[in-house]
């Protein structure tokens, strides 16, 4: 009996080397940030009243190489606009790292995403306002396009344009069709972008 | 049972001994199981010549007096046990210990100890069982828990509950699944521990260090989840457990069936399984999106003993979704001062089952295989081998079809050997030495499209210890030495840039202990222990945001292992109506590792982020808990428990966050005992008291909720049917639905905690 007891301890512990060895972790992989945003292009183009294209379209771009993870601060540009003017305003979201187009995605979750136009240029005395140019299926604004006038007597001749972009919110809450909606953590959800570029008008 | 009753008789009826003038001479001693050294209560001691006796105590303590010097037969009887027979010279006052060893089991209709190794420790060890731990059925094993004093929780909501020992938790404390070492992605602090409450027969906390005897991370603590032992004889029983829940409207059921082989005596086998579905839960004021969970558990055992030999066999499965409060999961600073400041949920919710993201999905493997053996000399080997697989996967609110995926994706394998000798030698001196070698693996599952937040990484430790105790009469003194060497090596890439580094932390514990028992009724234990805990990979890690918390939080590969000395003592006093335990302890951390907020912000193109970072500093802890219960009559009792604990960093002189604030509860339960029918009805009424939490740290993202109190109503009774039996309890907390914020949750920022809940618990046993 004791032998035996003695065969079985010995079966074990040689059982369990085998089982210790076989188990190792597996070799680190490099991950797909396939939902980083790295580049937010606003492409202004000047139109007329009737919404004829008026000169060349101008780009401002706010980029961050290294996305949410520690490393530089984002570059983010000087939009200057004319007093007075309407733009037709398009953002175009890129994806640096893994060279991923965002804004197809968001076109394609529209219903789940909004762009909302805040800081002092559509704020409290606001020298712009924003008009939706765009809807999702069940009618409600996206913000990818739409348009930007400019006061013709603007109360200040800088301001600050700031660009939210919220997900997966409740996109009929009430208030949150206005695109400066303030309180627009109301509607639920959660920000993806938030940047703010200085503004100058001239 | 003719012997015994003679036995009984006769010490009743002993006539008291003349005293003479050289007959002054005392004889102490302790009874104890030779199995596994717990204290035997009610053995009889007989002196053959004198024919003086004694009957042990709760402790296992008896006294005989006025003996004269001489040479004596002393006789020791048990119920189950071999009858133990010694002669003894006795010319001063002397103190023995006495170890009774089980009879055969081939005796038929006698009560076999079996082999369940019940923690021998001088620390003191408090327990939930029977009709308490079945009223705590249906909730998490942190809230159950809540019933010991000093025992609290720290949460991430209503689903992810962690329990916290004298201010300590995650990898601060241990938990202990029938006898293995938890070891899943404990770090987190919304990482619930991954067991199923319903496997236990006793869940019990030592408050004491102990990592001498089960190694690092029990600094604050260990938690032992036992399961019954399994039967050596030809029995089957089982048990049934229904239980709803108002609130989310939950449905817990969960059955165990026991037997034991009638062909091949000793051995036994056990099949346990345990389900829980519940969904959205609700504050007085409104419900939380989200907040649903699934659980479902099996487990099986099967074990084989005779009385040299002990074996057991042990599988179980844990597997869990918990949805995670929607809005708890914010995407940059101001959101989070924006929800902050709301003090709720912006999200207005509906009742439903379902579980969206964000979500946890976690299931846990256990295998264990564990044999021990009694030598000739009375010593034992115990040999164990354990396997665990932890499978973590969190799932966030992503764009397309990342939202299918998981964002965080680990599996976590823990190999485990420990092999020990436990030798006791004929009366004071027992001891154990044994070595442990764990080894772990983690890896990252790639394809979440997230860089991961903890590198993979392959770990070994060994371990080697001695314990020895000496036990004379009321005294038990015990100390015990332990060296540990861990190597880890981790390794990640971050875009293309491998990271690789190796650690090796070295580590000596030690810890001397005593208990005294004063009288029959009142002991007194103090333990003093130094225990280690390696940082975290975390701690060592963390490069980057803290999804939820809008937080970037920067680790440090280069911290050294935390070491503690925890100094706890504990006076319990036992007698038939009244039962008092009162604990106070000191715990020094030394490198303690906490998460400090810097000045700094962090600005990406999706808002702001606090930056924090892991620092290193010296910290202490103090505190004390009561536990008092008083039987009034055979009727009425009053209980009460109650905890404080302090605690500060000692080189910012500041207070360490999320530290329980003082809690007392108290209640009042009258029993209807109906004699004949046996089926005991209970009524009982308790009230909650938690201050609010004064000391708080010097950042925190709100200051601290005001202090509330609690009622709760219960009421259980057990109708026989037959040989079977039903136990009903009904129980309904937060009876005045009071609103209220609990300091330790890490949601409080946001949420509410729940309203009213009532509970319907079944139970049956067959």
């Amino acid at each position: 009996m004791k032998k035996l007891n003695f065969n079985l301890l010995i079966l074990l512990l040689t059982t369990s080397i085998i089982l210790f060895s076989s188990c190792e972790s597996n070799d680190p992989e490099d991950e797909n940030e396939g939902e980083l945003i790295t580049d937010v292009t606003l492409i202004f183009t000047e139109v007329d009243p009737t919404g004829g294209t008026v000169g060349t379209p101008f780009e401002v771009k706010a980029s961050d190489p290294d996305g949410i993870e520690l490393g530089s601060n984002p570059t983010i540009e000087t939009i200057n606009l004319g007093i007075g003017k309407t733009y037709r305003l398009e953002l175009e979201l890129f994806n640096r790292i893994e060279n991923e187009d965002i804004t197809e995605e968001i076109e394609e979750e529209a219903d789940e995403h909004q762009f909302f136009f805040l800081g002092s240029a559509f704020v409290g005395s606001p020298v712009l306002t924003y008009v939706y140019d765009d809807a999702d299926e069940d009618g409600n604004p996206i913000g990818l396009r739409g348009f930007v006038t400019v006061a013709s007597t603007p109360t200040s001749n800088n301001a600050q344009f700031r660009l939210v972009l919220r997900h997966d919110l409740n996109k009929s809450y009430s208030g949150a069709n206005n695109p400066n909606f303030e309180n627009f953590v109301q509607a639920g959800g959660e920000t993806d972008l938030d940047i703010t570029f200085p503004l100058i008008l001239n | 049972m003719r012997v015994t009753l003679f036995t009984f008789l006769l010490i009743l009826f002993v006539k008291p001994i003349l005293a003479q003038e050289d007959c002054n001479l005392t004889i102490r001693g302790k009874v104890i199981h030779a199995e596994n050294n717990e204290p035997i209560e009610s053995a009889f001691i007989l002196i053959l010549e004198n024919e003086s006796g004694a009957v042990t105590d709760y402790n296992g303590l008896f006294r005989v007096s006025n003996i004269c010097p001489g040479t004596y037969t002393i006789k020791i009887q048990y119920l189950g046990h071999q009858d133990y027979i010694e002669k003894l010279e006795i010319k001063s006052n002397s103190n023995f210990t006495f170890r009774m060893a089980a009879e055969d089991i081939s005796l038929e209709g006698v009560d076999i100890h079996g082999h369940q190794d019940a923690l021998i420790t001088t620390n003191s060890v408090s327990s939930i069982y029977g009709e308490v731990l079945r009223s705590t059925r249906g909730q998490t094993l942190g809230e159950s828990l809540k019933k010991i004093p000093g025992v609290n929780t720290y949460s991430s909501g209503s689903t992810i509950q962690k329990p916290v020992i004298h201010g300590l938790h995650s990898n601060r404390v241990l938990i202990l699944n029938n006898g293995v070492r938890l070891e899943g992605q404990q770090w987190g602090s919304d990482h619930a521990p991954e067991i199923d409450p319903f496997i236990a027969n006793e869940i019990s906390v030592v408050k004491g260090a102990e990592t001498v005897r089960f190694g690092a991370d029990a600094m604050g603590g260990v938690i032992l989840v036992n399961p019954a032992p399994l039967p050596v004889k030809a029995i089957q029983k089982g048990e049934i457990d229904l239980i709803g829940y108002s609130n989310g409207l939950g449905l817990n059921a969960a059955a165990s069936f026991t037997g034991g082989s009638e062909k091949i005596k000793g051995l036994g086998y056990r099949i346990q399984g345990s389900s829980k579905i519940a969904g959205n839960v609700q504050t007085p004021g409104y419900m939380l999106d989200n907040t649903g969970v699934n659980e479902i558990n099996f487990s099986g055992a099967l074990g084989y003993s005779n009385s040299r030999l002990g074996t057991e066999l042990y599988v179980s499965n844990f597997r869990t979704t918990i949805g995670i409060l929607s809005d708890s999961h914010t995407g940059n600073l101001s959101d989070l001062e924006s929800i902050i400041e709301n003090g709720r949920p912006f999200r207005e919710a509906v009742f439903k089952y379902e579980i969206q993201n964000p979500k946890q999905e976690v299931d846990h493997q256990l295998v264990k295989a564990k044999i021990h053996y009694h030598l000739n000399d009375g010593s034992k080997l115990n040999f164990q081998y354990s396997f665990q697989r932890n499978h973590r996967q969190e799932f966030d609110r992503r764009r397309g079809e990342l939202n299918e995926r998981a964002s965080l994706d680990m599996v976590l394998f823990t190999n485990s050997l420990d092999l020990s000798y436990n030798h006791q030698t004929r009366k004071n001196w027992d001891g154990a030495v044994g070595a442990q070698v764990m080894q772990q693996a983690n890896s990252n599952i790639p394809g979440t499209g997230v860089i991961p937040l903890i590198p993979n990484f392959d770990m070994i430790n060994l371990g080697i210890y001695a314990i020895e105790k000496f036990t004379n009469g009321p005294l038990e003194l015990e100390g015990g030495l332990r060296f540990d060497s861990r190597h880890v090596e981790a390794a990640r890439i971050i875009r293309g840039d491998l990271q690789e580094r190796n650690f090796k932390f070295n580590n000596f514990s030690a810890f001397f202990g005593g208990v005294y028992a004063l009288t029959r009724n009142l002991t007194f234990n103090s333990n003093l222990a130094s225990a280690w805990r390696p940082p975290n990979i975390n701690e060592q890690f963390s490069q980057g945001l803290h999804h939820g918390l809008a937080a970037i939080e920067i680790g440090n590969p280069d911290f050294e292992s935390e070491q503690s000395f925890k100094w706890l003592n504990t006076i319990n006093y036992n007698s038939n109506n009244l039962k008092i335990e009162l604990t106070a302890y000191a715990n020094r951390i030394n490198n303690y590792i906490y998460l400090n907020p810097t000045e700094e912000q962090f600005i990406s193109l999706r808002g702001t982020f606090n930056v924090f970072e892991y620092l290193q500093t010296d910290a202490n802890l103090i505190g004390t808990d009561l536990s008092a219960i008083w039987n009034v009559s055979s009727n009425w009792e009053v209980f009460s428990r109650g905890s404080i604990v302090r605690a500060k960093n000692i080189i910012e002189n500041s207070f360490l966050p999320f530290i329980p604030a003082d809690r007392l509860e108290s209640g009042i339960s009258y029993q209807i005992a109906s004699g004949s029918s046996k089926n005991n009805t209970k009524l009982s009424i308790s009230n909650l008291l938690v201050a609010k939490q004064s000391r708080e740290p010097e950042f925190d993202l709100a200051p601290a909720p005001p202090g509330y109190q609690l009622w709760n109503l219960g009421a259980q009774t057990s109708v026989n049917l037959g040989k079977n039996k039903l136990n009903i309890g009904l129980y309904a907390n937060n009876v005045f639905n009071e609103v209220y914020k609990d300091y330790m949750n890490r949601f409080r920022y946001f949420t509410h905690e729940l309203g009213r809940n009532v509970l319907i618990k079944l139970n049956y046993e067959f």
